[in-house]
């Protein structure tokens, strides 16, 4: 009994939480249908009249914003038989028809016109505003420069959410930096991982791997000085870069420092905001981390970048610096193993490092053998307390059925 | 019924040539009593020139500090109340007021995460000022953004208090002034860095939009509370709505207006049957006295506190005949077409007019 427990369990989860369709739907259901959820950052959206829509849990809701310059989010589904009535992204929106059969809303969501109204639908006879037929409203907000939608138009404040956090993320001001993108309209970073998104998740919150996994490559920062913990659902982060490092980043940073970071305040802030998505504060950047669970096995990871507004000249100047810096000879550069660049383990690029670390576990997970062996006091606090807080939504998501 | 206490007059400061804010004192056994929305008003009672006169202030002190109740009011030419208080009042007088009431407040919460767009123009800034400080003190996540009109920069009401605000919360504070006729190049004392000076004009529709314009709310709960005099709650209104402000969003407070008599004369003489407190109370109408001043003169006691068709004191149900009301700034369409009216503002059309108060 007690051996059938561990051979099937995770830390605080069975098995089967990180390879089962049941599972996947139970977390769509009770977890990303019923918290906040990243939908961007604030200049995705930038006029009156924009609009994006994002797949939220079960959920497809789009964000628009106002002349008042307010947004105002709706689940993005006509009230005729259900089309979604947006794509992706567009601009300069005054009214949104369906494609089907144009039926047709005002930017406050409320039905304003639809064809042969009276010839089909006599029975509405009211201002067909009040015909109950008005789009379902779902709730938008902006914290730390992020756009974050809830499908719950009462939803609880987003404060109520992450405010208790607040305190441990970096003193970046994210609206001044920019987006870094190779290719207009990119992220910095996409890629579908064979993987549960909960493998990543612990992942990104495992402190116990820095010094192993990413021996060659993260090893800037001192993660014998790392401080962490949880706040409310979400898990809090940092750690200083080493003294090398430090002694010499304004010439080392790969990047213009952030200027609003001051000198004493310097170093990594990796917080993980409860479900799905890090932030990673750093020296000369700041990035968001969106683990996009797409079935048990498989998740889709966009980071974004963003960096100092400065001209293209003060980064060449920066890149230049930073690569003369000797702080790189023994620092940030080296896979864990030797081997050619196209081997994760021998890239050099912790990414990569991670991502293979990932998959690998989950490829073990179909073995009748597999169990946690262990668990690092410390090191994996993180693991287990995130297991934890999943088991929570999902067993108040099933009490409230 | 209309309950009463007499408060302390504590202090008295002028804070412009025509205007005068006034402290009460409130005793221990009054506290609840006394307690109040930012954004609510106190009515007093005074007996100016034989005659009894109620008037509503609106309180600018903020509930959530340890601060006296505080009202601040601008004379109005040849008003009698607002004269009275500035000309008359003294520290250690005692003044009648009744507990505070109003539906213009906001409900202030800690863990509240908004945008509070305030427009003030004038004495309207008292209700906005408890506000601003309310949420300023007690909302640690929220932000203000502030609009604030006068004639010129001497007739700005509470100007120090707002300047140390503005110190204190530079990071939640949004304030711009706009003046309709400003009297100097103003220094940049106190708009912020990035825009030098006062803009100049009212509070009306271009400011507003500009305003919204140029700075957008980060909160997205965003609510817009408005007072001030005039045409000014009607203009900032209306730019709102033009702009997709929803209804739901807007919060107003109107003083009262200078009379509009739109000529429609009331019925001399006419009958008034009305059922107030238990009692059937029958009266003569005199010629050009509202059904609220008739009850009072026959020696009864109606509900009303401002007297101005705003804060609906007064209302109660029209059962038989028909009414013009002078004024009405407090109930809606859907209430009047019930069939309620402000007694205070109602003179009668028809020989015969049968009220009910509820
Ligand atoms: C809810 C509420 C809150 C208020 N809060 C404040 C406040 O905080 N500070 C403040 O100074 N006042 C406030 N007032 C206005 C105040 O109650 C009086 O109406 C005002 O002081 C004028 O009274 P009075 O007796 O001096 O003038 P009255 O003798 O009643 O009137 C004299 C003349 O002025 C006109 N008039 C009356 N009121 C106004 C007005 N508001 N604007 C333009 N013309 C007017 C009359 O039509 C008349 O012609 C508030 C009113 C209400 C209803
Ligand atoms: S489904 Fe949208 S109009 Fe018919
Ligand atoms: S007493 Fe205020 S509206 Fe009549
Ligand atoms: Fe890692």
């Amino acid at each position: 009994m007690n051996m059938d427990k561990q051979q099937n369990w995770m830390h605080e989860l069975p098995v089967a939480a990180y390879t089962s369709k049941e599972w996947f739907d139970m977390e769509m259901k009770h977890i990303f249908s019923k918290t906040w959820q990243f939908a961007g950052l604030v200049e995705d959206v930038p006029n009156p009249g924009d609009f994006i829509s994002v797949q939220a849990g079960l959920n497809n809701i789009f964000i628009v914003k106002g002349r008042d310059h307010r947004l105002r989010a709706f689940h993005n589904m006509c009230r005729h038989r259900g089309t979604q009535l947006l794509r992706a992204v567009g601009k300069g929106k005054k009214a949104i028809t369906c494609p089907y059969h144009d039926w047709t809303y005002d930017l406050e969501g409320k039905l304003i016109s639809l064809p042969k109204q009276e010839e089909e639908f006599p029975e509405l006879k009211k201002p067909l505003h009040e015909c109950g037929l008005n789009l379902h409203e779902a709730s938008v907000d902006i914290f730390k420069g992020m756009l974050f939608v809830h499908p719950d138009k009462d939803a609880p404040s987003i404060m109520d959410f992450f405010g208790s956090v607040v305190p441990y993320l970096g003193p970046h001001i994210v609206e001044e930096l920019v987006e870094f993108q190779e290719k207009e309209g990119e992220p910095f970073y996409a890629k579908e991982i064979n993987a549960n998104w909960k493998i990543i998740v612990e992942n990104y919150i495992d402190h116990y791997h820095l010094a192993h996994l990413h021996e060659g490559t993260l090893n800037m920062y001192d993660h014998a000085k790392a401080e962490f913990g949880w706040e409310g659902s979400h898990y809090w982060f940092y750690e200083p870069l080493v003294p090398d490092y430090l002694a010499d980043v304004k010439n080392a940073a790969p990047y213009p420092l952030i200027d609003s970071v001051p000198m004493e305040k310097i170093g990594a802030y990796v917080p993980w905001l409860f479900p799905n998505i890090g932030i990673t504060e750093g020296e000369s950047t700041w990035s968001t981390f969106h683990a996009i669970p797409l079935t048990p096995d498989r998740t889709l990871v966009v980071i974004r970048t963003k960096v100092m507004n400065l001209s293209e000249w003060e980064f060449t100047k920066q890149y230049t610096k930073s690569a003369m810096s000797k702080v790189w000879q023994h620092y940030g550069n080296r896979g864990k193993y030797e081997g050619d660049a196209s081997d994760p383990m021998a890239s050099g690029d912790f990414m990569a490092e991670d991502v293979y670390a990932c998959e690998q576990q989950q490829k073990s997970l179909q073995s009748p053998m597999f169990s946690v062996g262990a668990q690092a006091q410390r090191g994996e606090f993180a693991v287990a307390q995130f297991q934890r807080v999943v088991k929570e939504w999902i067993e108040k998501g099933k009490a409230h059925e | 019924m209309s309950n009463f206490f007499p408060l302390k007059v504590i202090e008295l400061e002028n804070t412009t040539k025509d205007s005068v804010v006034v402290s009460f004192d409130v005793s221990q056994d009054l506290y609840e009593t006394f307690d109040y929305k930012p954004g609510q008003y106190l009515t007093l009672r005074f007996n100016v020139k034989g005659e009894e006169v109620r008037r509503s202030y609106s309180l600018c002190s903020s509930p959530m500090l340890e601060e006296p109740l505080r009202i601040g009011v601008k004379r109005v030419k040849d008003g009698l109340v607002s004269n009275h208080i500035n000309d008359q009042l003294k520290v250690g007088d005692t003044v009648n007021v009744m507990p505070p009431d109003g539906r213009f407040f906001v409900d202030i919460a800690k863990e509240n995460y908004k945008t509070y767009y305030l427009f003030a123009a004038g004495s309207g800034i008292t209700p906005i000022l408890s506000i601003l400080k309310s949420v300023l003190y007690t909302e640690e996540h929220s932000f203000v953004h502030m609009l604030f009109g006068n004639r010129n920069e001497e007739s700005i009401m509470f100007k120090e208090e707002l300047k140390k605000l503005q110190k204190a919360y530079p990071d939640r504070l949004l304030l711009k002034h706009t003046l309709s006729r400003p009297k100097s190049e103003w220094s940049d004392l106190w708009t912020s860095k990035k825009e030098k000076r006062h803009r100049k004009g009212r509070v009306d529709a271009a400011c507003v939009k500009w305003f919204i314009n140029e700075f957008p709310p980060y909160a997205q709960n965003a609510e817009y509370y408005i007072c001030g005099p005039g045409t000014m709650i009607e203009n900032t209104k209306k730019a709102l709505q033009e702009n997709d402000v929803p209804d739901n969003r807007i919060f107003t407070e109107s003083f009262g207006t200078a009379t509009t008599d739109d000529g429609s004369k009331g019925f001399d003489n006419a009958r008034l049957v009305a059922s107030l407190d238990g009692e059937i109370v029958k009266a003569t109408i005199p010629e050009g006295k509202t059904l609220l001043r008739t009850l009072i003169e026959a020696g009864k006691e109606p509900p009303y506190s401002c007297e101005g068709g705003v804060c609906a004191t007064c209302i109660c149900k029209l059962k038989k005949g028909k009414v013009h009301m002078k004024n009405n700034l407090a109930l809606d369409d859907k209430e009047v077409s019930q069939g309620y009216i402000l007694s205070c503002q109602s003179v009668p059309l028809t020989p015969e007019v049968e009220i009910a108060y509820e």
